[in-house]
């Protein structure tokens, strides 16, 4: 019965978040909701980082880097990709039947658009006659996490032989060149004034009957929330099948899992792969819910905070991280109010950080494998010391039969 | 029939020749005992045989099949599996995790029901069914060793490499693990044991070799090496040790009288002391204070 309690657990946090949209109704509804969908996006990214460092051992650094890749994959794709009924005869293009694929050519962002931007002047000389359209919000996305998938491929083939110290030292050298790459190509990224993307559901999008308009929280809240389950999905699934159990003697030891016959280069890369994809996806739905890009998303800060959250969690637990990051991330705004203590008013907007990183420390220093994690592994093998006691104090036959031997 | 063929294996670390032309032959389900001073190059003969090394020269067939140029992962799957000196269980993983892992790597249609099962049968025999589900790192370092043999049952591979079976190992643990050598030879497996204990050794093998600075310097049944002045300049010293004639027999009366060896009474006791006298003394070694004799 113990055991069950974790799946029970499960299915009530599933229920509330699926109701929570309809059941909550205060003033701040929109302001809860972008911190619900934020809460979201890092639980994603702690979860996937979780089955990178905590399962397999991979003690990645650049798991914000390729949040980064998806995120501008699906930014520059909305950016240069369009289709129009006609040619504009200004910029590249390519005709399928009816309809033409334009690429608009890089402009940085010191040009003015109407004399450089060739689509604009284009659409400037059809005066509204012809209108083009962006290329589908999903096709970016799914663009995004392939993109994040083919540099974690080369990122963990490059990462086969580093270990523990040398691996994340390298992934942060990964993230902070793709981070510099980004701010100094002016031209195609527009640096650090960022890239606007368009919304997820850029015309509104009826659900339950009822019309949604682009700045409505409901339809992105359950497009990161479904992200969140399909990769929760996908991790559980892993990490029952012995893709887990592999990547799980990867890290407890690489050469005895080799000599045991398990293709370790294939399953390194390939934690990577697939992890990185989920943190890419992850990317790019919160670049079209936020709207626009900055290569401040890939600080190291960021990394910070989706390691922070998944430590807190419990870094070997996939459903721990998630639970954490979501945890944290509604604390950490929660605690953004200021109150009056005997007298002294305490500005939480600063304090609340401090907060969080003595929480951290006392975690790493008392609990090693967080806060969230031990209290499943509470229900999931509470029973195995006790069969083990009950063993010892139980009969023993074989020391019987060794005696009559 | 088994075939293992090293001929002229070559290994530099830097300026260091660590192995020099290693030549031998396993043919079937010999039982073969690798000894040498520390420095020898039985380790990094065991990391040639596995493919975790690659030598500079020479070959490696098994079973006709060239083994030296693969990596560890396929020499597993193509039939030589080995323990390391220092053991290397994943100690974050359940016991029975520790099985799986090499029975669902190296078959291409794991059926868990049948490996499950497997799983369980190496874990009553090897006495240690009841900690199934505890982490490995709960383990004490013999039942460690322990795991690292059952996992190696779970491979089932058909040329067995043994890196210091006994270093550190109780009497009572030492038993099962000559029941384990005893089990999986007589499954048809040839195994390569390495080992500095010399009694064990010389008891449980029916051929040795003798590593020497990365030279064979013998290759020959237990009785023959022994006398040989090369190896006892090289290895065993110049004190001829005792009872070669009794020990030359791998069985129950060499077993035992190992199990009264280990407990710190050579030469006090004789040598071939009756079985009960055998299993006392083991009985007050005390095993991890579970199993006293005396219930």
């Amino acid at each position: 019965m113990r055991r069950k309690v974790p799946h029970l657990l499960g299915f009530a946090l599933l229920a509330f978040f699926l109701a929570f949209p309809f059941v909550y109704s205060a003033n701040d509804y929109a302001y809860v909701m972008h911190i619900m969908i934020t809460a979201f996006f890092y639980a994603i990214l702690a979860s996937s980082w979780s089955m990178l460092a905590g399962y397999a051992g991979q003690f990645s650094f650049g798991h914000i880097g390729f949040m980064g890749v998806g995120a501008y994959t699906a930014a520059l794709f909305s950016h240069y990709f369009w289709l129009s009924p006609a040619p504009t005869e200004l910029c590249t293009e390519y005709r399928f039947g009816e309809t033409w694929l334009v690429v608009v050519n890089p402009i940085g962002v010191t040009s003015t658009t109407l004399t450089q931007d060739c689509l604009r002047q284009a659409m400037e000389a059809w005066g509204g006659a012809v209108q083009p359209t962006r290329m589908p919000v999903w096709i970016g996305i799914l663009l995004g996490a392939l993109m994040g998938g083919v540099f974690g491929f080369l990122i963990g083939v490059l990462v086969l032989r580093l270990r523990a110290a040398y691996l994340a030292l390298f992934t942060l050298g990964f993230a902070e060149i793709l981070k510099a790459t980004i701010s100094a190509e002016i031209e195609i990224t527009r640096g650090q004034a960022g890239m606007e993307l368009p919304a997820l559901f850029e015309h509104g999008v009826t659900l339950f009957g009822h019309t949604f308009d682009k700045t409505d929280k409901l339809p992105p809240y359950f497009v990161m929330f479904g992200l969140l389950l399909a990769c929760l999905a996908i991790l559980a699934w892993l990490a029952g099948s012995k893709f887990g159990l592999f990547v799980r003697a990867l890290r407890e030891d690489q050469d005895a899992a080799a000599a045991l016959g398990v293709d370790t280069t294939r399953y390194k890369v390939l934690v990577f792969v697939i992890t990185t994809m989920m943190a890419a996806a992850a990317g790019a739905v919160q670049a079209h819910y936020v709207g626009i890009v900055t290569p401040n998303n890939l600080f190291l800060l960021q990394m910070s905070l989706v390691v922070a959250m998944a430590v807190i969690g419990g870094v070997e637990s996939f459903i721990a991280a998630a639970i954490g990051a979501i945890l944290i991330e509604v604390v950490l705004e929660l605690l953004r109010n200021s109150f009056v203590i005997g007298g002294v008013e305490i500005d939480m907007t600063i304090w609340r950080l401090v907060f969080f990183g003595i929480v951290l420390m006392l975690t790493l220093r008392f609990a090693r494998n967080g806060l969230i994690a031990p209290l499943l592994g509470y229900f999931t093998r509470g029973h195995v010391a006790r069969e083990t006691v009950e063993h010892r104090l139980g009969p023993r036959p074989r020391v019987e039969e060794a005696a009559a031997k | 029939m088994i075939r293992l063929s090293v001929s002229n294996v070559h290994k530099r670390f830097g300026g260091l020749h660590v192995l020099k032309g290693v030549t031998f032959e396993v043919e079937g389900p010999e039982l073969i005992g690798l000894i040498g001073p520390n420095g020898a190059g039985k380790t990094t003969l065991t990391n040639v045989l596995d493919g975790a090394i690659k030598p500079n020269a020479g070959t490696v067939y098994l079973n006709g099949r060239r083994i030296d140029q693969l990596p560890p992962y396929q020499v597993a799957a193509a039939g030589l599996g080995r323990t390391f000196q220092v053991t290397r269980s994943f100690r974050r993983m359940s016991v029975l995790e520790n099985l799986y892992v090499p029975a669902l790597a190296t078959r291409r249609r794991g059926d868990r029901k049948a490996i499950h099962a497997k799983a369980m049968e190496v874990l009553e025999f090897l006495t240690m069914a009841h900690l199934r589900n505890e982490y490995a790192q709960a383990l004490s370092g013999g039942q460690q060793k322990l795991l690292e043999l059952g996992r190696l049952l779970m491979l089932d591979p058909e040329v067995v490499v043994l890196d210091e079976p006994f270093a550190g190992v109780h009497p009572r643990l030492m038993e099962i693990i000559y029941a384990y050598i005893r089990r999986v030879n007589e499954e048809g497996k040839a195994i390569i044991l390495i080992s500095h204990q010399m009694d064990s050794i010389f008891s449980l093998s029916q051929r040795l070799l003798v590593l020497n600075f990365g030279d064979l310097i013998a290759d020959g049944p237990p009785g023959e090496v022994k006398r040989d002045p090369a190896v006892i300049e090289a290895y065993l010293g110049t004190e001829d040790p005792e009872e070669p004639e009794e020990s030359e027999k791998f069985g129950e009366s060499g077993e035992k009288r190992d199990a009264g060896a280990r407990n710190g009474d050579i030469g006090e006791e004789e040598p071939r002391a009756p079985a009960p006298a055998a299993v006392a003394a083991t009985g007050r070694g005390g095993d991890t204070g579970r199993r006293s004799g005396g219930e």
